[in-house]
């Protein structure tokens, strides 16, 4: 797959997203500002109702800057949700004209993953900004370039490493009428587990060897706490090397579904 | 170009008896039933050959082509398109062939015809002076150039068509597979696409496989076609002999003056042929090919007869026998 090729089909994506105005600020504005709601509210009622002035380690501030991060940077990890498409393309034989081209069926969904993207970025500073302002540091939160641009690679690999999951996932397809269950089921493993919902440092002791395992870490609690400058050096080349680690896996299992899957696909529909 | 050997598609479907018992039983027993959607298939295609594949709904037309258009692997039997066999999906096959499906829309939706162009040009990597070149001869022959800039899904089912074929164009194509390239189209469209393709036959020569259940678009375009009925060869030859070899009747049509004699009572009329139409001004008839002659004599002295044509059977008329005689020989 050329360069070109991938970057025309960024583009496509992006754009195709972004001319939709109305969907667009929906996404962006009014889920930010529930899902934000929901932590501001909650964690704000647990320090008061507890009197605690820190919980595992976190000041309520602290605890408001994770979840602006998880929740931006979260988004730009998973793009809208509706990129990764393989599934739906099995089931209306859409697939079809992918086999027909000669290119790469994996750099053209990963190029249309990336360019979905695209509005988290822009969700990312317009909010990522706001949210330095209006929330004043303190604690252990230091945000600096250096934390920026470690989180940038974080953020990058977490985004293949998520498609990567997924992409296997979909490809179900080939053999299961539906997998939306599926779907649902490896969206709230990775949501739960990968701290979206909760900091993963409030999880106990004995799972977080457990968790450090796993994959889903490195999806958002890693690229969060990366940014916010609580994860030192050695730690953090230490989690970049078990995502790469886990997008090799996950490449290879998809790569092994594919092969098997397009070897018994009938294109539907046509 | 196209080398087809004892090609055979099996699919395994699942049968799930009606009700709700069914659905019960069904989420821990399943029947499998096999059906034989290709059985030994052979054929060749050479190059600039044009052929029509012709069958009832499930006769296996489109099977075979997804399996020659390497979307589909077969149960057995080997081919080769272009001395590549298509389901290995070999990169340097893909950049030679084309499929068009009637029914199936491969543009992006979103985007506008010019956009998914551009898109094409980058994964059939088209030089930019070809890519320009054939652009143009491309919208010029199909007349498009209005509609470049609007979103495929906004535009008519003619228009779209039209879009799919100089989309599966662009890369200029040594084989080409068109599945039902004019259904659903008015006349005006498919005349249109008719004549497309006999321009970009002349001018390019590829090989070429049709699916239609339109005999208009067999007539035009296929000199041979190949006949399938239960996923099995019935016939292969050309369209000509097709009629020479199978149409045993002929159509005799006499058109009357008007001279206010009842012919429609006429019991003699009956005799001749099998009667098709017959009243005060026309009397068509089905005749044996051995009995044209005196029919038609008949008919001469006995009506008022203004003008009398003789006719073939039509070839859609033809292939429905063939089809029907062999589908109950199997």
């Amino acid at each position: 797959m050329t360069a070109r090729l991938f970057l025309q089909v960024f583009s496509i994506q992006a754009r195709k997203l972004m001319s939709y105005r109305a969907d667009f600020w929906l996404n962006a504005v009014v889920l930010f500002f529930v899902e934000f709601g929901i932590a501001y509210f909650l964690w704000s009622a647990i320090f008061r109702a507890s009197g605690a002035t820190e919980i595992a380690g976190m000041t309520l501030q602290t605890m408001l800057l994770y979840y602006v991060s998880v929740l931006l940077l979260g988004k730009v990890v998973k793009g809208t949700e509706r990129d990764i498409t393989v599934s739906t393309e099995i089931y209306e034989g859409t697939l079809t004209r992918y086999l027909l081209y000669p290119s790469n069926y994996f750099g053209i969904k990963y190029a249309e993953h990336l360019g979905l993207m695209a509005p988290a970025l822009v969700e990312l500073v317009l909010f990522g900004l706001a949210a330095v302002l209006l929330i004043q540091p303190s604690g252990s939160v230091h945000v600096t370039p250096r934390t920026v641009a470690m989180a940038a690679v974080a953020v990058l690999l977490a985004n293949l490493l998520q498609f990567a999951l997924l992409f296997p996932i979909q490809a179900v397809g080939f053999w299961a009428d539906n997998v939306w269950t599926l779907l649902v089921m490896y969206r709230f493993a990775s949501q739960m587990l990968g701290g979206l919902f909760l900091p993963l440092n409030l999880f106990p002791d004995w799972s977080q060897p457990l968790l450090a395992a796993l994959p889903f870490k490195y999806l958002f609690y890693f690229p969060a706490t990366t940014l916010l400058g609580q994860v030192d050096d050695a730690s953090w080349l230490r989690g970049i090397a078990v995502t790469a680690a886990w997008c090799v896996i996950a490449g290879l299992v998809g790569r092994w579904v594919w092969r098997r899957g397009t070897h018994q696909y009938t294109g539907v529909g046509i | 170009m196209i080398d087809v050997r004892a090609l055979a598609k099996t699919f395994y479907v699942h049968r799930k008896a009606p009700g709700l018992w069914g659905s019960v039983r069904s989420l821990a027993v399943r029947d499998r039933v096999a059906k034989h959607a290709v059985d030994n298939v052979t054929f060749t295609v050479g190059a600039g050959e044009i052929i029509g594949l012709i069958g009832a709904n499930g006769a296996g037309k489109t099977t075979l082509v997804k399996m020659l258009a390497g979307i589909i692997h077969p149960t057995s039997g080997d081919a080769s398109v272009l001395g590549f066999r298509p389901w290995e999906r070999d990169n340097a096959l893909r950049q030679q062939i084309a499929l068009i499906m009637g029914q199936k829309a491969q543009l992006w939706w979103d985007l506008p015809a010019a956009d998914c162009f551009l898109l094409l040009k980058e994964i059939y990597r088209i030089p930019d002076d070809r890519y320009h070149q054939t652009l143009e001869y491309l919208t010029d022959v199909l007349d498009t150039r209005d509609e470049m800039n609007i979103q495929i899904r906004r535009l008519s089912l003619g228009e779209r068509m039209k879009m799919e074929l100089i989309a599966s164009l662009l890369h200029t194509p040594r084989v080409v597979f068109l599945d039902e390239p004019t259904i659903g189209l008015d006349l005006t469209a498919q005349r249109a696409i008719r004549d497309f393709i006999i321009s970009y036959r002349r001018e390019h020569r590829p090989a070429m496989i049709l699916t239609s259940h339109y005999m208009e678009d067999i007539e035009r375009l296929c000199d041979r076609i190949v006949i399938l009925s239960e996923g099995r060869i019935v016939y292969d030859g050309s369209l000509r002999d097709v009629v020479e070899r199978y149409a045993k009747h002929k159509v005799v049509t006499a058109h009357l003056h008007d001279t206010g004699v009842s012919v429609g009572m006429d019991e003699r009329v009956a005799t001749l042929g099998q009667v098709l139409e017959c009243n005060d001004l026309v009397i068509r008839m089905q005749v044996r090919r051995s009995d044209v002659a005196e029919a038609s004599s008949a008919l001469l002295e006995r009506y008022p007869v203004a003008d009398l044509t003789i006719e073939e059977e039509q070839v859609g008329t033809i292939i429905e026998q063939i089809m029907q005689a062999r589908g109950l020989e199997q």
